[in-house]
């Protein structure tokens, strides 16, 4: 099994682990997802399933010893008097922060060494090599067991959150472990906290002739999007980026819109599979995805793409360092000197800064993912700092930013700037990417567009069409979503003819216009790779 | 208990006219003839489905390894034996067997020559499931005809009209030699046939059995994908069914290889001098056991007679290779 | 007293809102991180207390009676 549209998760995984988790007890379901998803993981990383293993366990006592510090000191403070109850909390933080520090020693650790260890060592014999130095480091092959990038920023939450207090470590390791593993969200995320999210996992609720509707259209509608349009896609691209030296910058600004296109359908494509697969059980996962492309800044785009990515950085990177007591201090000091907008500048841009470099290098380890990070933490920041210049310049125009020309020119802006960023992502390298983006400047012209070339680079007229229809489509639903119309709820509502209709239609739409069989390559789920 | 019935008939019934509108649909998809321009796949192999009913004296099923090896005109032009080769790059037993059942329908060979090579090619479960669903209903392997649907889709029926004059071989005069190796160093060791590629020969073993049809074992000569420990798998699965078994990379006598002239691409397939050594030695294995006819003087197979003519001309001119492979 | 306080600091930082009656200031993004970062630095300042990481939570600053009683909370617990 390599993608949650792949047919023996569609047709015989999910339909069977449904079926079984229907007809236990309601105290055994919870055991079938756990044993369903450790199969799952299993099927795809085999013997690596230990790391999972042994994360689940480490966290799980790691919880324990921080929750008995917890009670420890909380027993102490009873007895003690008011003057001395301040050095027990600070004796108390310095323990707790020895357990988090060996906890995420392990964690952060064992992921940094597993994907980490290639790109510190290409840089390493590089400098060696510049230095003049004679021998090189022969870099180990590291194994990665799948989802290891997102259950151990779920592993991380849980136990931040014990330290602080908001979560009570759970007593049974089988919870945990099955908010750990369970198979929709394992290999790209959404990535669930333990508070808001994990509860429904056992509650073992009976799924619902809706929970089984609903979850089933919401996948055929995500199997739509990866099918129909990122697996189509897919010829294209690789071309237009492994050979870009043969094209014009036209055919890079293609480059950029299609691989951007590209990587939405197929991560919120994906995504769909997901959260409708969770709600056949009636699960609720969080989303990741809300119509990004209407978003008419870089800030709000990354509220609306990868969602749970960027809460957990704000929530566990962004204010515990710009909280922090040096920050705090920095910010006081600045507000005096430079105002009350630039003060807490200084201190958010730091503290986002370190959460744009984290980002870029989740993604990945290259310097490209780096620069990927960077370009947005320029874009964020620098429209942060001139704030208040804008709204002047804004205000003297009579331009009202939320409405009209200028919002389409904010939403059509953004988009491109997006474009731009996700050419840097998806390039060989960095300095590919910026060989490409100069041609972009240097070399546009519109020639490519009709002589030929575009039809000639793995599409034809046909795939540019259905492509076209396709976005439409998605286009037309998400305008209905960003309204707060949900359109399966619409659909519900008329009679069974149309309700069968249009499933039918949905169905076949992408039985006949998948781009699936011999004449395609489709796409490998990007993000599993993370 | 009632409103969860009422639901799975519900259910049942949407799956049930889903499946109709699926047969409905494959109908229209399916290639209403067999040549590329038609939307067949793979129209070197599936040229056999154009040929004259109970016409073929053998059919040869596996991978590449088939129509780099053996090529049917050398047979017909030497004994009169007539003979097609169903095999395609990378072939999965699952397509194997396919191959065969299809051509069954409409021939009836005395011989079916099994390549050994693609019963060690690793077949994972999705594949399988996948070439089920493209059995059962075909409009998921022809789907990708919507771009040239015509007319005659809907209304005409299935009538494949074109064969082609190699026979499913495809000729290569391209030389690249192989480093020579003692490649079959004799080993206790047995390679290990997947579950699934089991299941497959049996099928095929039950499948010939119906049809009186005899199945036979070869391995063609390739230094870089044969060894001993291949030979001694197939070995004991030949054993296992009783079936006839021939290496020619054991046969050297037989069937002179010579590695640095006889290849098209260091090893992995012969060309056409290794093809035509390939096939005498099959033409004459076919004449020793003395039940093939030899139709060369027979008016009803005088298409052959024709066909050599072409192949002979075409190899001379240097246009085989175009031809062969179906470029256009 | 408090409430009027709070709402004059976020007019301060972001005027385009109602803080009257809005209930979903960080839900909807009306507040961005960086806003956050500004109406801490103020509240800190104004109420004379300290605001850890911890309080940084969406039911603590949706509304400016939740931020309000997040700042009594803290000024008590001293």
């Amino acid at each position: 099994m390599k993608s949650y549209v792949a047919p023996l998760y569609l047709l015989v995984f999910l339909p069977a682990v449904v079926f079984l988790y229907n007809i236990v007890p309601k105290k055994l379901r919870p055991v079938v997802l756990l044993l369903a998803s450790y199969l799952f993981f299993w099927s795809i990383s085999g013997k690596l399933i230990l790391f999972l293993l042994i994360s689940t366990f480490s966290i799980h006592h790691f919880g324990l010893w921080l929750s008995s510090l917890q009670e420890e000191r909380n027993r102490i403070l009873a007895e003690t008097e008011r003057p001395e109850r301040k050095a027990v909390k600070a004796e108390y933080i310095r323990r707790q922060r020895w357990v988090i520090f060996l906890a995420v020693c392990i964690h952060i650790g064992t992921l940094l060494v597993l994907k980490y260890t290639a790109f510190f060592g290409q840089n390493l014999n590089s400098l060696l090599a510049l230095a003049g130095v004679d021998w090189t480091w022969k870099i180990p092959k590291m194994v990665m067991p799948i989802g290891i990038s997102f259950y151990t920023m779920q592993a991380m939450s849980y136990i931040l959150d014990v330290y602080r207090e908001t979560l009570k470590p759970d007593k049974n390791i089988g919870r945990l472990a099955l908010y750990m593993a369970f198979f929709p969200s394992m290999m790209e995320g959404p990535i669930c906290r333990y508070n808001d999210d994990a509860v429904s996992l056992w509650e073992g609720r009976r799924s619902s002739v809706q929970n089984l509707v609903f979850g089933a259209e919401r996948i055929l509608y995500g199997v739509m999007k990866k099918m129909v349009i990122a697996d189509r896609l897919n010829i294209m691209i690789k071309t237009l980026y492994s050979g870009y030296a043969d094209y014009d910058g036209g055919m890079m600004v293609v480059a950029a819109i299609a691989y951007t296109c590209q990587l939405y359908m197929e991560f919120s494509g994906t995504m769909d599979v997901v959260i409708g697969s969770a709600e056949l059980f009636g699960i609720v996962l969080p989303e990741n995805f809300k119509r990004p492309f209407f978003s008419k800044s870089i800030s709000e785009f990354w509220t609306r793409w990868h969602i749970t990515l960027g809460t957990w950085f704000r929530d566990y990177i962004f204010y515990p360092i710009s909280m922090s007591k040096p920050m705090k201090r920095l910010t006081s000091k600045a507000r005096k000197k430079i105002g009350n907008h630039f003060g807490p500048l200084i201190a958010g841009s730091i503290a986002l800064f370190v959460v744009w470099l984290f980002n870029g290098l989740w993604h990945g380890a290259g310097w490209h993912y780096i620069c990927f990070g960077m370009y947005h933490f320029v874009l964020i920041a620098s429209a942060n700092a001139v704030e208040p210049y804008t709204k002047k310049f804004l205000e003297k125009l009579h331009i009202r930013r939320e409405e009209g020309g200028y919002k389409c020119f904010r939403i059509v802006r953004t988009a491109l700037l997006v474009c731009i960023g996700e050419l840097i992502f998806r390039a060989d390298s960095l300095r590919i990417a910026m060989r490409m983006l100069k041609k972009m400047f240097t070399d546009f012209t519109f020639r490519s567009f009709t002589d030929g070339t575009l039809l000639n680079l793995g599409m034809d007229k046909h795939d540019f069409l259905i492509v076209a229809v396709s976005v439409l489509i998605v286009l037309v639903i998400s305008i209905a979503n960003e309204r707060g119309i949900c359109i399966r709820q619409k659909l519900a509502e008329k009679k069974v003819v149309v309700r069968w209709a249009v499933v039918y239609g949905l169905i076949l739409f992408c039985i006949i216009f998948g781009a699936y069989g011999m004449n395609y390559t489709p796409v490998d789920p990007i993000y599993a790779g993370f | 208990m009632k409103r969860y019935l009422k639901t799975a008939l519900r259910f049942i019934l949407f799956c049930v006219i889903f499946m109709v509108i699926l047969m409905l649909l494959s109908k229209v998809f399916v290639p209403k003839d067999n040549q590329k321009s038609a939307g067949m796949e793979a129209v070197q192999s599936n040229g056999i489905l154009g040929e004259p009913d109970n016409t073929m004296d053998y059919l040869v099923v596996g991978d590449s390894e088939t129509y780099s090896s053996i090529t049917p005109m050398e047979i017909w032009r030497q004994y009169g034996y007539t003979g097609y080769v169903c095999g395609t790059g990378g072939q999965h037993l699952y397509d194997t067997e396919r191959f065969l059942a299809q051509a069954l329908k409409k021939q009836s060979p005395k011989y079916v020559i099994l390549e050994t090579n693609a019963l060690y090619r690793k077949t994972a479960y999705e594949k399988v499931l996948k070439s089920q669903l493209e059995k059962y209903f075909q409009i998921f392997r022809y789907h990708d005809r919507w771009k040239s649907l015509t007319l005659n889709d809907f209304t005409g029926s299935v009538n494949y009209t074109w064969t082609n004059d190699y026979k499913g071989y495809r000729y290569e005069n391209k030389v690249v030699p192989a480093a020579l190796k003692d490649y079959m160093k004799q080993t206790d060791q047995k390679a290990k046939i997947s579950a699934i590629n089991q299941y497959y020969v049996e099928q095929m073993i039950k499948l010939c059995r119906k049809n009186n049809v005899e199945l036979i074992l070869v391995s063609t000569p390739s230094i870089k994908n044969w060894n001993y420990a291949k030979h001694n798998g197939i070995q004991a699965l030949a054993d296992q069914y009783g079936l006839e078994y021939y290496d020619l990379n054991l046969m050297p006598d037989q069937v002179k290889i010579d590695w640095k002239k006889d290849t098209r691409d260091k090893g992995d397939h012969l060309n056409h001098t290794g093809a035509v050594q390939v096939s005498d030695w099959l033409g004459a294995f076919f004449h020793s056991k003395n039940t093939l006819t030899d139709h060369r003087q027979e008016t009803a197979y005088s298409q052959w007679n024709d066909a050599l003519g072409r192949y002979d001309q075409q190899i001379a001119d240097g246009t085989a290779y175009e031809i062969s492979h179906c470029k256009k | 007293m408090m409430k009027e306080q709070i709402i004059e600091i976020l007019e301060d930082i972001q005027p385009e809102a109602d803080y009257e009656t809005c209930q979903t200031l960080i839900d909807d993004h009306i507040l961005t991180s960086l806003d956050v970062l500004s109406l801490v630095a103020e509240l800190e300042d104004e109420f004379d207390v300290t605001i850890p990481t911890v309080e940084i939570i969406p039911s603590n600053f949706n509304s400016v009676d939740a931020i309000a009683a997040m700042v009594e909370r803290l000024q008590e617990e001293g």
